[in-house]
């Protein structure tokens, strides 16, 4: 009946994977419409990260010494417009106390929606002549001019706290112990995970994993965003109940003897009779991972007759000029 | 030279690319004449609207990556020489083609931006050479350096390019002041110092497991524990050696559970059993944080920070 | 103050030094140490090996000069893995635009190393094509995967024959339409351009990957679930690789036992021609040194601490 809708990612068990998604997506909306409805009702549990953002901001003030804030060196993508919302909300506070604040980013995108952002708090807390050029900076989109150039303003201008958010990579150890040589105090969180080990080593509150996208929500309370979160939690919990269920399915199904396995070659599927003895018997094998039917949710069997379709071809169009052709 | 490859010519025709020629021009023309009174436009658009006008566009940006995800793919098709065999297919076609130039609008936008950051960092230094605040004789140097590069690079390229139809420059022994200043400055002098600051890690990482690996804790003590074995896998030396007394002491014994205690088994088991599904659990957890700041962006349903 | 208080409060500096010499020392003694390849370098070269002679493999290298202790190392293991094999190549960049001027020059100079030795020379637009730089991963690797030919409209190629052509119409790409036409996809990278080379293309062309020693753990959740075929990762990564080109798995000289065993696969040959051992040998040493000076300087930071505290507990009592 569907026939007509049959696309390359609903083949087989394809579609489960645009489902869960789906699923996530409801599950996020329905939250939202829920913490809009009454936001008081959703609790999230404290960040100790977060709660250091007063005092660090505190202690800038005292001595008189600039914060710093570097999202990331990453694209201009969820994470660093995550990064740049939690420093518009630093920023607020620190033009509260006109505590000077430097942003310095790696990319250019990055750099025009941040600065467009920062100025924006600046005048509506009727600060903006403190909105200065220093205040949001283009410094390099070189990694490690970057490095070198953050490492600089860290050391010159003796910035009293550091506030590291985004995706960092191998420069979060040079600009984690560049502050903690001059005594900063800092507040770092990335998405990567294999730059958090460097970050717990060497900084004094860290934000793990999706602590980072939680910081919005928990610093600004606004209903969309804890709905959000809730929704992601309600997402996290199905998946862990997914993963239980496989786990103890997937053992069941590997206890078992099978005659032919399953083998995939460029896209196409196939099953591959075990191999006859001397004499001619065959004998069970037991079952692989890749013959489990756990396997298949996540790796759609797409044998030859349904992955090939002919179609017409178009008429050859006169070929268009393209290169030189050595002219 | 082949001044078509600059004017966007495309090898076939859709809804989404047209085939050089008059067509094209006077598409473009449309299309910047389009864009010149749209731009008009919005400043003229009252603020409390502009807020739907970013909403509007981010969606429409979004959209096509969401319906090529959302519509049926056209099994196996190549859609530049295939016929669709029905209107589903049209769509599922039309969709998919238009992914590219999607792309490639962010793409020019982003070369744009790249204009933004640098008349910051130009402006940010120019200042403080012109004020001498401190420190001014740094973004002098930055700025001269800037310039060089610049134009050296570009000089460079420009020969290279568009002088050198016999690939006579690929030999240094042709060279000239262009060449022999970009391979100093890139070569000899950028790319080595962006080795040396990736090698100062080292040194951090050296004084950081100094400092902060200390066993205070039945739990900093494990963390040591799996580490050692991780570090000492890297050994290969000492993992062969290691390895090979295990293999004796399983001939000697007969036991083949001691077989478990190979250095290399160790680490691969600490690596797939502990690692692995420790940084899975983390990354499900971002990947959703960032599903839901995409739908919430693409959806305007962010108040506040970027959104507002 | 104490010895070990002392030593609680050493100078940073004094360790740098240390680190220096040492680190400098080893570099001067290459030794062809033995190894336990890890399972995960064993794919990467498994799969290598089995791709059939002439077919074309796209590389997609995102890495620079600032990583090149461990990312050259891979990139010219790779090279040199690729041009024994007789395959074709494309390479390019989608994370940075340096990357593909430091592959050009790993290029040239493994042709000059394989001219030296009389074997084949690559050239460009015949056996293998240079793309540059792309901007924005997500949108390339994205439009990679829905149509190659749309992605890479309008390039041209220089050909040994003089002149640029399209490049779908040059040798190494004239049978290609779509990207699983192509046999593997290797990403050489320091950097998360893996993980969405993943997200984009997992299930449209084999991947495998070479990466950094900080980017590995990161990468082999997918290894673990076959989303990549294989990796080698950090400098061992690079120097089992080399080992792996000289020995093969399960491949016994003579009477003598296979120095790589492996249960999973029957056996994969030794590279036919070229040099095997090379950057990682060289370096390999002196990874040794400084693991050793890490682990030291943890021990005596820890003794320092209990020695300390056993201190101050007697002078309170």
């Amino acid at each position: 009946m569907f026939n007509w809708l049959q696309g390359e990612q609903y083949l087989d068990t394809g579609w489960i994977g645009i489902a869960v998604t789906l699923m996530v997506v409801t599950f996020i909306l329905v939250n939202i419409r829920r913490a809009n409805k009454n936001a008081d009702s959703l609790f999230i549990r404290r960040i100790s990260g977060l709660n250091a953002i007063d005092d660090a901001i505190g202690r800038a003030t005292e001595m008189g010494r600039p914060v710093l804030m570097v999202p990331g060196i990453g694209v201009l993508d969820a994470i660093s417009v995550q990064a740049i919302n939690i420093f518009a909300q630093v920023t607020k506070t620190a033009a509260q106390f006109a505590t000077p604040v430097r942003i310095c980013c790696a990319n250019a995108p990055v750099f025009a929606v941040a600065q467009e952002v920062i100025r924006d708090v600046y005048t509506q807390q009727g600060v903006g002549d403190k909105f200065t050029p220093e205040t949001v900076q283009f410094i390099s989109d070189q990694q490690f001019a970057f490095a070198a150039g953050v490492s600089g303003i860290i050391h010159r201008e003796k910035v009293a706290a550091t506030f590291l958010l985004g995706a960092f990579y191998a420069e979060s150890l040079i600009f984690a112990e560049t502050s903690n040589a001059i005594g900063a105090i800092q507040v770092a969180g990335s998405t990567q995970s294999t730059q958090t080990p460097f970050f717990i080593a060497a900084c004094d509150y860290v934000l793990i994993g999706d602590e980072f996208y939680a910081a919005s929500a928990y610093l600004t309370r606004q209903p969309v965003l804890v709905g959000s979160l809730v929704g992601q939690d309600w997402a996290k919990i199905v998946i862990a109940g997914m993963v239980i269920f496989g786990t103890l399915f997937g053992s069941y199904e590997m206890t078992g003897m099978t005659t032919e396995h399953r083998t995939d070659n460029q896209g196409v599927s196939s099953m591959t009779p075990v191999e006859a003895g001397p004499d001619g018997t065959v004998t069970p094998e037991r079952v692989k991972k890749s013959d489990t039917m756990v396997n298949r949710f996540f790796n759609p069997y797409t044998p030859e007759e349904l992955v090939t379709i002919e179609r017409e071809k178009k008429p050859a169009e006169p070929e268009a000029e393209t290169g030189g052709g050595g002219e | 030279m082949n001044n078509t490859i600059f004017l966007l010519a495309q090898n076939t025709e859709n809804f989404w690319r047209k085939l050089p020629g008059q067509g094209l021009v006077i598409w473009v023309v449309i299309g910047l004449l389009l864009g010149i009174a749209l731009l008009f436009a919005f400043t003229q658009v009252p603020s409390n609207l502009r807020r739907w006008i970013i909403v509007g566009f981010t969606f429409l940006a979004g959209l096509p990556y969401v319906l090529a995800y959302l519509w049926p793919k056209p099994i196996g098709a190549d859609l530049q020489n295939d016929v669709p065999r029905n209107l589903s297919e049209q769509i599922g076609f039309t969709i998919n083609q238009a992914i590219d130039p999607v792309g490639k609008i962010t793409n020019v936008l982003q070369a744009f931006l790249l204009g933004v950051g640098i008349f910051s960092l130009v402006r940010v230094h120019i200042t403080k050479v012109r004020r001498k605040s401190e420190n001014w004789g740094f973004s002098t140097v930055l700025l001269v350096c800037f310039a060089l590069m610049t134009t050296v690079g570009f000089m460079d390229w420009r020969q290279r390019k568009f002088m050198d139809d016999n690939g006579l420059l690929n030999e240094p022994s042709n060279w000239g002041f262009f060449q022999y200043a970009n391979d100093l400055m890139f070569e000899g002098m950028y790319q080595q110092m962006d080795s040396a600051m990736f090698s100062m890690i080292a040194f951090f990482i050296l004084s950081a497991a100094y400092r902060a690996f200390r066993i205070r804790s039945v739990e900093a003590t494990v963390m040591m524990a799996s580490a050692l074995i991780l570090m000492l896998n890297l050994m290969g030396a000492l993992t062969y050696a290691w390895g090979t007394g295990i293999e004796s002491l399983v001939v000697q014994t007969g036991n083949p559970f001691f077989m478990n205690f190979k250095l290399n088994v160790m680490a691969d088991w600490l690596r797939s059993t502990m690692q692995i599904p420790a940084i899975r659990a983390i990354d499900f957890g971002v990947f959703l944080g960032a599903l839901a700041m995409g739908l919430r962006l693409w959806l305007g349903l962010e108040k506040g920070g970027v959104s507002s | 103050m104490t010895f070990w208080d002392k030593m609680q409060k050493v100078d940073r500096r004094i360790l740098y030094v240390i680190l220096v010499v040492f680190v400098c020392t080893g570099l001067f003694i290459p030794v062809k140490i033995p190894v336990e390849p890890d399972p995960s370098s064993k794919d990467f070269y498994a799969t290598v090996m089995a791709i059939p002679e002439g077919s074309t493999v796209l590389v997609q290298t995102d890495w620079t000069n600032s990583t090149r202790g461990e990312s050259m190392g891979h990139f010219e293991n790779l090279m040199r893995l690729l041009m024994s094999q007789k395959l074709k190549f494309v390479f390019y960049s989608a994370a940075d635009p340096v990357a593909p001027q430091v592959a050009r020059t790993v290029i040239t100079r493994i042709n000059a190393e394989r001219k030296a030795e009389g074997l084949y020379v690559y050239q460009v637009g015949k056996d293998y094509l240079d793309l540059g730089y792309f901007a924005n991963a997500e949108a390339t690797n994205t439009n990679m995967g829905t149509d190659l030919r749309q992605a890479w409209a309008n390039r041209t190629s220089k050909v040994p024959e003089g002149g640029e052509v399209d490049i779908f119409k040059t040798d190494v790409l004239k049978d290609i339409r779509k990207i699983g036409d192509c046999k593997m996809m290797v990403v050489v990278t320091a950097s998360a351009s893996i993980d969405i080379a993943i997200q984009r293309l997992a299930n449209k062309v084999p991947i495998t990957a070479m990466v950094t020693g900080v980017t590995g753990p990161g990468v082999l959740p997918f290894y673990q679930s076959g989303q990549v075929k294989g990796i080698a990762i950090g400098l061992k990564g690079v120097y089992d690789t080399e080992y792996l080109m000289a020995n093969g798995i399960n491949i016994s000289n003579g009477d003598e036992r296979p120095k790589v065993t492996w249960a999973k696969t029957s056996s994969v040959d030794k590279v036919a021609e070229g040099k095997t051992f090379a950057r990682g040998n060289q370096y390999y040493g002196t990874l040794h040194v400084a693991l050793v000076l890490l682990i030291l300087a943890v021990i005596l930071g820890n003794v320092g601490m209990f020695m300390s505290r056993r201190a101050t507990r007697k002078g309170g009592e």
